[in-house]
Formats: structure tokens, sequence, C-alpha cells
């Protein structure tokens, strides 16, 4: 009576899965077995607001001094870049990576009519939407939608608590957990040795009725299901679909978490952490093209200076132990890494060592076959807009450069339009 | 026109429908008394609400304050550098208490309280007005607006619209009170007509433009937590609406969108969407749009006569519908004959499943039907429903880890044991203790009582199976097993 679930080796079904519908089908089903096809977009979300003035910091400018009597980094502390720019102190990694040229550093991202509620604003940037205008999909989601149809669930993984709204799609996918052992079903009686008789059913009524709805509603073979979208699947077709996704890629998931630990030593915190599991997930081969993690504590209203510093020293420290990892694993050159955060904080400090919301900020993006540099141009410091950086270099553009050229994804049908390209990859 | 029932089609399958789709579900015993009153006496009893049960009595914290004056303080505090953190701190936790408490108290209106109909028709007007505590950011202005919806839930449309436009959380929501006769917000007046009247289409950008003009004066009293009306940042002026010039306000452009086909259209999908299938036909669209043209927009009439239909229980709308978040949790607490999980558990899992009361995605609301589903919601279903049955006790041991919850996804520090302790549900009121070595009768009573549609035949064997290979153990554990195998199943997503 377990023939429905054991007969299946779950790695082979997923590969299959994957491989019907993955574009570079030809050439991926050796490299999914070792683990080593594909480009990966790891998108890191810097939550609060990130004072972007104190992470490239414009060293040489006499505003930046003026306006930051309290919060301004000494010009001889800062890591330079060229001699108006440099990064922050604690980012000492980071700096290696820009020397090593493997950082593109991007000035003054934001977008037009910028908005200073986190709320909103974070919802412009997962949504790539006009300032104006309410969209409930993600741009990740409608990436999903419209260049992964079929794909395996683990095409998107965000490491969290919440899928981030970047990951809404009309037809859901992906999938969100903070720690692997989350990611499964639990049977009435936990039971650590044998498999209780309760998940033995639920895995044969969660695995079989795909295959037998399928193949007797179309005839068609296992192969064949996962070329039918979701879209297109009844309620319950889609639903029995889904649960047989969630069955499989839990087990794969659990498995990659047991059997890949990591020989790079990660320092504490919650952002390390997450960038463990990807580089676990990496690792093992999960046919993942996105992974979403996310730092929080970026809205230093008051006490910076401090608050900052840690982050900085934080956010260094597990992107330093995450790109050794990678290294080591030789999968540096398939992974791009990109910040981003709701929006930067406005030049003048206030009244209480800190900064209020801004707008324009630098966004980082990394990786092994990165177009290193400086990209676009340092925003003003005193010619602003309500007191906050004009932006020059719209998110989407860099957006819509990682779709196109990173994921070969066509970037103006999960936009909605095309965006100037750069050239950091 | 919507042809009413024939009286021989009222039977236990017609009647389990309209429970599942006007209220939250029925347990087998409701959906039998159903049966035997009729369907026009269930109709009446659903859709005639009488004044109380609109009439609610708020949460004892929720009355006006002057949230001007607290918010101030700290603002001032700030501005001249001192310590306004802890201040801030504080007016934040009391926020997230409150909200965690009207969350609640809503969640139980609609397990216990006297009128189901009018909670999900509610439910159904938050998701249209969508407006998120998140930009509100007051306990006060949220119930507020909750009560308002209540109250006219099953009233006039055009009146509800009126309403809207005056109630404080979403003026904030959507930036009205900051509209000035010099420069008058566009926010409110364009989501209006894109999702709050005729849909996107049916309007021009400078309707958009006009009407905002219109809306000026409207403003909050901070202090008394009203609406509050500004003549003179009125914008009397004429103004080109959807072709007619006049001095318009607020309300006479309510009144010319209203009058536009479109707008009955609009409401008549949504309404049809939520109640009955996913993709209705431009057909019944048509006809629903024309009964609600034909009662003036007075909703509780059109209801009765969508309920009553030979329409609503047709083949199509009979299909399974995937059952919302906020469903879930009411219809599976109340089909195990059990309490509504503790506030923090049932907010956690608001947030998991993707439906947050008061905090939708954004001002489109949800999306619901198979967006409710993906891996991860679907799995924490399963597991949620594993916490309803088996209590605490399915949590791994040692859990929540701090500042965690480990499966049930707690975000909050410290989560307290007791905030998530809970006992096994009574086993025996599901379960006939004559039935529990009659495996395949038992599976045919739980579906029954579990599923919308009976369960395939492969379905059913696994469920007897499973009770077969747990012999001779057919204990309470054993039992809740069962319980949690059959709820773990795609079936019981679907009302």
């Amino acid at each position: 009576m377990l023939g429905a679930a054991a007969t299946w080796t779950l790695p082979v079904f997923l590969e299959k899965t994957f491989f019907a519908l993955d574009a570079m089908a030809a050439d991926a089903l050796t490299q999914t077995v070792t683990g080593k096809d594909g480009t990966i977009l790891v998108v890191l979300q810097m939550a609060g607001g990130n004072d972007g003035l104190n992470m490239v910091v414009p060293y040489a400018d006499d505003a930046y001094h003026r306006a930051r009597t309290r919060l301004a980094l000494p010009a001889d502390q800062i890591l330079k870049i060229d001699n108006y720019a440099g990064l922050n102190p604690k980012l000492t990694g980071l700096k290696s990576l820009f020397d090593e040229g493997q950082l593109a550093v991007i000035q003054g991202v934001g977008y037009p009519n910028p908005n200073r509620s986190h709320f909103r604003s974070t919802e412009i940037w997962q949504t790539a939407s006009e300032a104006d205008r309410t969209v409930s999909d993600g741009w990740l989601g409608r990436y999903f939608d419209n260049c992964c149809a079929g794909a395996d669930p683990t095409v998107g993984v965000a490491i969290g608590e919440e899928t981030p709204q970047a990951f809404a799609a009309k037809n859901p996918t992906g999938v969100t957990f903070s720690r692997p052992e989350q990611f499964r079903f639990r049977p009435s009686e936990p039971n650590d040795d044998r498999m209780s008789a309760e998940e033995m059913f639920f895995r044969q009524l969660n695995e079989s009725g795909v295959v037998e709805e399928s193949a007797a509603t179309d005839g068609a073979s296992i192969g064949a299901i996962s070329g039918k979208t979701k879209n297109d699947l009844s309620t319950m077709d889609f639903l029995r679909r889904t649960a047989l996704d969630a069955q499989l890629s839990s087990d794969k998931i659990l498995a990659i978490a047991r059997k890949y630990k990591s020989t790079v030593t990660y320092p504490q915190g919650q952002l390390a952490a997450s960038l463990n599991i990807i580089a676990r997930m990496i690792a093992g081969g999960l046919p993942t093209r996105v992974y979403y993690a996310s730092q929080g504590g970026f809205d230093t209203h008051a006490g910076q200076i401090n608050a900052h510093e840690r982050l900085m020293g934080e956010f260094n420290g597990a992107v330093s132990a995450f790109v050794t990892d990678l290294k080591q694993q030789g999968n540096f050159e398939r992974v791009l890494l990109m910040t981003f955060s709701e929006f930067g904080r406005r030049v003048q400090e206030n009244a209480n060592g800190g900064t209020d919301h801004g707008a324009a900020a630098p966004m980082f993006v990394l990786g092994g076959t990165v177009k290193p540099g400086m990209f676009g141009k340092y925003p003003s410091l005193t010619d602003l807009d309500r007191g906050d950086l004009k932006f020059n270099t719209d998110f989407r553009s860099v957006y819509g450069t990682v779709l196109d050229q990173w994921l070969k994804a066509p970037s103006q049908i999960v936009l909605g339009r095309k965006f100037p390209a750069l050239a950091i990859v | 026109m919507l042809t009413p029932l024939p009286a021989q089609k009222w039977n236990e399958e017609t009647a389990a429908h309209l429970l599942n789709r006007a209220a939250f579900g029925g347990t087998p015993s409701e959906i039998g008394t159903a049966r035997k009153k009729g369907l026009a006496t269930m109709v009446r009893e659903l859709v005639d609400v009488r004044g109380e049960a609109t009439n609610v009595p708020p949460p004892a914290w929720a009355h006006p304050r002057n949230i001007r004056e607290m918010r101030m303080e700290i603002k001032g505090a700030k501005d001249r550098g001192e310590n306004f953190q802890e201040k801030a701190r504080q007016l934040r936790a009391m926020e997230g208490e409150e909200i965690l408490d009207l969350r609640h108290w809503w969640l139980d209106r609609m397990m216990n309280g006297p009128a189901p109909l009018l909670e999900k028709m509610t439910l159904f007007w938050h998701g249209h007005f969508a407006t998120s505590v998140q930009k509100v950011r007051d306990g006060y202005f949220m119930w507020l607006q909750n009560d308002t919806l209540r109250r006219n839930a099953l009233g006039n449309f055009g009146t509800l619209v009126k309403k809207i436009s005056r109630d404080p959380a979403m003026m904030i929501y959507l930036d009205l009170q900051q509209s000035r006769k010099e420069h008058p917000n566009e926010n409110w007046a364009r989501e209006l007509m894109e999702l709050f009247t005729v849909g996107i289409g049916n309007y021009t950008e400078p309707d958009i433009r006009e009407s905002a003009r219109a809306f000026t004066g409207y403003r909050i009293d901070m202090t008394t937590q009203q609406f509050r009306f500004a003549p003179f940042q009125q914008d009397l002026g004429p103004k080109t609406f959807m072709g007619k010039t006049g001095p318009h306000n607020g309300d006479d452009i309510i009144d010319i969108l209203i009058m536009q086909p479109a707008c009955g259209q609009f409401i008549g999908r949504k309404l049809w969407r939520y109640f009955v299938e996913d993709d209705p036909s431009p057909q019944v669209v048509d006809v629903v749009a024309k009964r609600i043209r034909a009662h003036n927009y007075q909703i509780q009439p059109v209801l009765r006569e969508i309920f009553s239909s030979e329409e609503f229980y047709s083949e199509r709308a009979m299909r399974p519908q995937i059952k919302s978040p906020i469903q879930y949790i009411v219809q599976t607490s109340r089909l195990l004959d059990t309490q509504l999980p503790s506030p923090i558990v049932a907010q956690n899992a608001m947030r998991q499943m993707g439906q947050i009361l008061f905090a939708p995605p954004n001002v489109k609301g949800w999306d619901g039907g198979k967006a409710w589903i993906s891996t991860s919601t679907l799995l924490f279903r399963y597991n949620f429903t594993n916490y309803l049955i088996n209590g605490d006790a399915m949590l791994p041991a040692g859990s929540p880890p701090r500042g965690q919850g480990g499966d049930l996804g707690f975000r909050r520090p410290g989560a307290l044991a007791e905030e998530i302790r809970r006992d096994p549900i009574d086993i025996g009121k599901l379960v006939p203790a004559e039935l529990r070595d009659k495996p395949r009768t038992l599976v045919d009573l739980l579906s029954t009582r579990f599923f919308q549609n009976p369960p395939s035949e492969k379905e059913a064997d696994a469920f007897v199976q499973y009770l077969e290979a747990r012999k001779p153990d057919m204990s309470d554990a054993t039992m809740r097993g069962l319980v949690h195998l059959m709820m773990s199943t795609p079936q019981f997503q679907l009302a």
C-alpha cells in the first residue's frame, strides 16, 4: 500500500518536472545532477530604510560633513573607492570583493515621486510598480508566472516567516521557511525513528492523487502533467498538484539540509543563518533560480551611529561568509547577490543622532561574474528633493538588467516595459 | 432573472452549500436542521439580520482618544532631542495589543455570533474597501470602520460608499484627509473608481482629477477621532465629471458613479465571485447586475434572491471553492467542535496563510481563489490543523525557540507558553464510541462532516487503511490522527 510513495525516487521526479519545462532543458540534465546548472539570483532586503549615505560614503563632500555633524564617518576611516566615495569602515569584506572585481556599486537608485512610507515604498520595490499605481503581484512572482511555468516549486525560495510580496503571483509558486525542519508535514505523533501510519498514508494521499487524476482526465504520463501550468488545472487538480509539490520539495529540502553542512564558519545573527541555509541549498543542487533573504533593523531614527555600525558589521560578516562558502563550493560564478532597501535616509541628521526616511540610495550587486565598479552618479548632496537625494538610476533598470542578462528572462514582460540596461552583468 | 430553486431540490447537499457559502459552514446536525427548516426559512434567518446583530458593543479599549496629543508628545520629544523611544515603544505596543484583540474579537463574532452572513458580508466589504492598520496605525479607527461596514453590510451600497468616504481609517489610508483645495489628492478618487465602484476602463484621467476636487474639505479631528468637514478647504467651483458639469461635491460624485451601469456589473461580479465561483459567466454577472439596479443597490434583497436561486445551486456553482484563511480558521474550529485558537496563535495563522484581518496586502484587498494556496501555505494549513486537533503537544519539544513560535510561525519575541497552550479536542464529540472498531462506517461519517464532496474511493480507502494499520490501538490518539489525516488533504481545503 506504500507503493505509490515508495516507488518514486523523489529527486528523479523533481528533475523530470523541472527539466521538462526549463528553457535550457537540453544540457540541464547533467547539470542538475551535480547541482551546477543555471544562474542563481539572491535578493537581500535591508528592511527599514538603510542609510545609503553611511554605507557608500561621500567622504570628500563637505556637504556630507556639514549635514551630519554627529553621524558623518571620518574620512580617514573610509574604505576608499575613488576620490569622492568609499565604503563604510565595517564593510571590509565588501571592499575586498570590490578590489577583486566582484562587486558593482550602483549609486543613486530610486524611482520617480518617491514615497516615504515603509509600507508603501517596500510595496513599490516588491511589485516594481509606478509610485502611483497599486499592483498585487510581485516582480519575481511575474517572473515565475511568465518564465517558469511548470517549474519545480523550489524555483523561488524565501528564507523567513513570511513570503515576500515580491513572490506574489497569479499562480503562487516558491517556498518559504525560516528553518528547513519547519517546511514539512507534521503527523499527530512526532516520531523520529519510523514513519507513523498517519504520515505513511498522508504521503500516499498527497502523492498519488495527482497522477491518478491527471492520468484519468487526459491520459498523460508524469512527465506530461508537469507541462500543464497550474493555471490550466481545475481547482481540485491544482490543489493536488500543490500538495504533491509541497511533499516533494519538503523532502528534498530536508534531505539537503541534513546532508550539506558548510565548512565555512558563519557569524551569529539571522542574516548569516539565512545565507547559510541558502548556501547549503545551492550546494545540494536545489533547482532554485531566486533566493530571498532579509536583514531588519535599518529604521535608525535615533542613536544611529552604533546601530548602523552593528548592522553594517552583521551584513559584512554574513555576506563575506556566504561568498567564501560559495567560492569553496565552486558556485560563486553561478550566483548574483543583489541588495535593496525601500529607501535611503534624509541627508540632514535629526536631533536624536538619527536620520529620517529619505529617498535614493545605493545598491550592491555582487557575484563571481559581475562587472565590477561604480555605476551611475553619486546624487548631489545639495540639490535635494524635500531634503532627500534625487535618484538617477531607476531600480527597475537594475531589475531589468538582472532579468535579461542574468536570469535570461524577458524583462519587458515581467516589468511591463523596457528600462535602460546597466553594464553590471 | 434569477430562477427560484424548486422545493424538491432542497436537500442535505444544497443545505450544506448554503451554509458553506452564506455562513462559515455547518456541522452535520446544523445541516440536518437547515434541511428540515426549508430553504425560505433558512435564507430568511441568514439574510434578515436583526438590529442587535449589527449593533455590537465595541471592545473595551475601542473609544476615541486624543491620539494627536500622544503622537505630538513623541514628536516633540524627538524634535527636542530627548529620549522619545520608550514612549514610542509603548504606543506601538498598545497599538499592537489592540489590533490583536480586535482580530480575535471579530473571529469570535464569525464563529459564535448570531449573524454569520452579516459577518461574512462585513468581511466582503473589508476586502472591497481594503484598509490596513499598517498605515492607519490605530485600533479605534480600524474598529470604527469595521462597525460602519457591519452596520451597512446589507444596506444600501451608495450609502455605504458615502460613509466610507467619511471613514477616518479609509481617509488616512488613501490620503483623503491631506487633500487641499489647491492640491487635491487623487489617490482616493482613483481607487473610488478603479476598485470601489465602476472598475478600470470605465472612467478617464480627467474624471479622476475633477472628482478629486469634489472630495476636498474632508478632514479628521484627531483629538476626537471623528470625521470633520472643513468648508473653507472645499473646492466649490464647477467640475465636469462623466459628462455632467456642476459644483459637484463628494456625494454628488458617488451618486453619478452609482448610476453607471458598470457599477452594478462591478459589484455584481464581485459578489458572485465571493459567494459562488471564481470565474462567473458574463451572463450571470448581467443578471445579478440587473437585480442590483432593480433593488436600487439594496444589498439584502439581492442576497436573498441569490441564495434562493437555482443558479446559486447549479452544478457549475456547486463546484468547490478554496476556503479563505479566515473561513478555514473559523470553519475548522466549528467542525472540530472546539474553541478558536488563542489570539496570538490565530493572528500568526492568518499571517502564515496570507490573510491578516485589518491588514490586507494593499488597497486591492485579497485576490482569493488559487492565490490562497502555495506549497508553504498548504503545509501550514496541515500543520495548523494538527495544532487545532492535538493541541500544543504536537509542537516539537522545547519549542517555541526564543523570539519565534517554531512551527506556528510566531514572530513576537517571547511568545509565552501560556498563549500557545492548548488541549487536544474532545474526540468523543466527533467519533461515537460504537464506531471505533467499524472503520468504513466511521470514515463515511467523518467524510460527511468534513468534506463538501465525498472523497474518492482511493482516498476513503487510505483513511480506512490507516485505521487498519493502527489496530489494535483504537485510542483517542488514533482517532485524532484519523481526523488530522482527513483534514490534511486537498479535499478539505474546499467548501
